[in-house]
């Protein structure tokens, strides 16, 4: 866990980091940038000027955030010497400069119509920045919350600012003990990471309030491109039309998911609700693999990598007999999550599944399937390479409008779609689940903590301390 | 009247489904989404697990393993212990020496800590399991031997042996194993209790046979996820572990019973 929101690549520091800072600009349910802490006005396709508005909030010593915050932040981030991961998105920037005390100019090196997009980013105090604070461990921002205490590992203490009350944010890996610890009452709230069943279980005990929300988090089966298998684009296509998608989300997930077509949900702007779904075919499976050259005689046999979590262990399985029903030979290898990792960014695997958590802008297609994005350089890693989407990518980066970003970026989710290097599965549901003491949470489709500042005591008794429950 | 019998069925139900089981228990791998959790009933004896497949089934499928892997791990421990054991107490001198250093050195070591890391090392499996339970295994039976063997080789019929010029092995083999027989009969039964355990335990840790072949343990680990929503997952193959263990443990005791020969004189006395 790094809680410096410059280098944070964690999902749970990242989801932290929301409620210690503020940022310039926030995302609405269609993923589209709207004002966070400041407005914006585009003076010129290369110049973008941001105002500071009324959210703007207090440092924990009384100090309002002003203008030169925020140019050390974005100064700090593009500093070469500092290897920040938002770099690479940010590397349309050619300067950042404070006009006044409340206004930052933005010049950028091209043009792009999504950049307020790419500011989602805590803003930090300048004065901390120059004498190197230990963010990571002690944030220290004008947020809706202010960090106290993380005495221990996996234990951390915040306390919301408007009315003073003090959270308790505590690790339990395991789902089981979550509940268990939710129901004696132990903790207050828990968030995601619960088996379907356990989750059913919870909505129909009395005490418990479950809270539930569409999720953007993409689940999907990666193939490698560069192995002699599972290049063959009919190969691909005889997995996917051998997974039965509905009966996965009916019956396994309980219905707590949505069927992906895309990386995009269809209400985010830059989703794709044309693409039609590789329907659940065995027939034409078996047929793709006998013009593939693989049949009873000669059957496929695909190595299939996960983590050891028990739930991908379990969906594995259940990929595995689908595949077999069509004549696919599939071998689970289940590995800890650094060798499992290690492995998929190595390019050593032919098939793995995993999901892309918390991504908003379409430039994300560049990163994961661009022909210069192999790994190290970005996550393609399945070593997809298309002249034409790549072609398509670079006309994507310069077109001038939104709206014709948009129709590119929905042509390469199509391209991508027919190309197959994943097959989309679908978007899990978030949820969370409040006990009896609290109320008010809301879940956020990322998953992210910000419903902790709707959060109510019912009563104050004893402990006035609420305790969350996370997973990692 | 039951005490005494009912180790006997278990034990012979236990052997059935190991051998017979492969036959009935085609169904313990198939998945089936519809059956998720269901809990015992019609469709099911026992019910199904967490993806659709039958707990019975899975239970025949899991006494084979538990079956296989005692029964093998007892075999091997008790022939390399046995020899070890009697060869350390007959030749004595050095070799005697340097085997009971050995042997302490084993038995100071926690047992399941050592198969773990030998099963650590040499990866999952089956195959590897047995291996490394064996290399825990062998040392009770080779202590025991000794010690009934030094014992053992100092009787008369032993020395006439000797005198009339018989070889060692004739000696080790016809003259004091037959001797040694019941004690290691009892030991091995209690063994063989200790090893469905120890089994259990690594499948339950990751180390025993892979998935989606069926473990007891492994399907105890499997289950306690869903203890809340399915708790037949954990108490099925708990009871019957526990059933198998009992059975071996009270059948240890009659064997002792029936083959000590003290024991039985001094019942008749009193």
């Amino acid at each position: 866990m790094n809680l410096d929101p410059r280098y944070t690549s964690d999902a749970l520091s990242a989801r932290l980091n929301r409620l210690f800072y503020q940022r310039l600009v926030e995302m609405d349910a269609n993923s589209m940038p709207v004002p966070g802490l400041a407005d914006w006005s585009q003076l010129s396709p290369l110049h973008y000027r941001f105002k500071l508005n009324s959210t703007v909030g207090k440092y924990p010593d009384g100090r309002v955030l002003n203008a030169d915050d925020v140019v050390m932040t974005y100064r700090s981030i593009l500093d070469k010497s500092h290897a920040s991961p938002y770099q690479a998105a940010l590397s349309m920037i050619d300067e950042v400069k404070s006009i006044d005390n409340e206004t930052v100019d933005f010049l950028l090196k091209r043009a792009d119509p999504l950049f307020p997009a790419y500011l989602e980013i805590e803003i930090l105090p300048a004065d901390h920045i120059e004498n190197d604070h230990p963010f990571s461990s002690q944030p220290y921002g004008s947020g809706e919350f202010e960090f106290l205490r993380w005495s221990e590992a996996g234990h951390l203490v915040i306390q919301r600012r408007d009315d003073g009350q003090l959270f308790e944010i505590v690790e339990v890996k395991n789902p089981l003990v979550r509940t268990l610890k939710l129901l004696r009452g132990e903790i207050d709230i828990l968030q995601n990471d619960l088996s379907p069943e356990l989750l059913d279980y919870l909505r129909y005990q009395k005490d418990i309030e479950l809270v539930q929300n569409s999720g953007s988090n993409f689940s999907y089966l990666g193939f490698n491109l560069q192995d002699s298998q599972t290049s063959d684009l009919r190969v691909r296509q005889a997995v996917a039309h051998a997974i039965d998608h509905q009966s996965i989300i009916d019956k396994v997930m309980r219905g707590a998911a949505r069927k992906a077509e895309t990386i995009f949900p269809p209400e985010h702007w830059a989703g794709n609700s044309d693409l039609i779904a590789y329907d659940f075919d065995p027939k034409k499976s078996r047929r793709l693999l006998l013009q593939a050259g693989y049949g009873p005689d000669n059957p496929l046999t695909l190595v299939y990598k996960t983590s050891s979590d028990p739930f991908r262990i379990r969906l594995a399985t259940i990929i595995q007999n689908q595949l077999s029903q069509v004549g696919i030979h599939v071998d689970i290898k289940s590995y800890d999550w650094g060798t499992f990792f290690g492995d998929i960014k190595a390019g050593n695997f032919q098939i793995y599944s995993l999901s892309w958590v918390g991504i908003r802008t379409p430039d994300i297609f560049r990163y994961i399937f661009s022909s210069e994005s192999l790994p190290p350089a970005g996550a393609n890693r399945g070593r997809y390479t298309n002249p034409a989407v790549d072609d398509l990518l670079k006309k994507a980066e310069q077109a001038e409008t939104l709206d014709r970003q948009t129709r590119i970026y929905r042509e390469v989710a199509a391209q991508i779609h027919k190309d197959l290097p994943y097959v989309p599965l679908w978007f899990e549901d978030q949820y969370a689940a409040q006990g009896s003491r609290v109320t008010g949470f809301r879940v956020s489709p990322s998953g992210n903590y910000d419903g902790l500042s709707h959060l109510k005591l019912k009563k104050s008794r004893g402990n006035r301390h609420a305790q969350a429950a996370t997973a990692h | 009247m039951i005490w005494r019998w009912l180790p006997l069925a278990v034990m012979l139900l236990w052997a059935l489904a190991a051998f017979f089981g492969n036959s009935l228990v085609s169904g313990a791998n198939m998945v089936n989404l519809d059956h998720i959790l269901d809990t015992p009933g019609k469709s099911g004896l026992l019910g199904f697990d967490d993806l659709g497949r039958p707990v019975l089934q899975r239970l025949l499928a899991g006494a084979r393993t538990s079956f296989i892997v005692a029964i093998g791990v007892v075999t091997i421990s008790l022939m390399l212990g046995t020899t070890i054991g009697m060869l350390a107490a007959y030749q004595g001198g050095w070799l005697d020496l340097l085997l009971v250093r050995l042997i302490d050195v084993f038995m100071a070591f926690p047992g399941i800590l050592l198969a773990i890391a030998l099963a650590g090392v040499m990866g999952p499996g089956l195959d590897n399991l047995i291996i490394a339970l064996s290399m825990v295994g062998w040392v009770g039976y080779a202590r025991l031997a000794r010690g009934q063997v030094l014992s053992l080789r100092e009787r008369d019929h032993v020395t006439a042996a000797v005198a009339l010029g018989s070889s060692r092995w004739v000696i080790l083999s016809r003259h004091l194993l037959p001797l040694l027989a019941a004690p290691l009969i009892v030991e091995a039964t209690f063994g063989i209790a200790g090893m469905v355990i120890a089994e259990a335990g690594l499948s339950f840790l990751g180390l025993g046979i892979q998935p989606p072949d069926a473990s007891w343990g492994s399907m105890i680990r499997d289950g306690t996820s869903y203890m809340l929503m399915a708790p037949h997952l954990v108490l099925a193959p708990g009871v019957i572990m526990l059933l198998v263990v009992l059975s071996l443990n009270l059948l240890g005791d009659q064997l002792r019973d029936r083959l000590d020969i003290r024991f039985v004189t001094e019942q008749k006395m009193s």
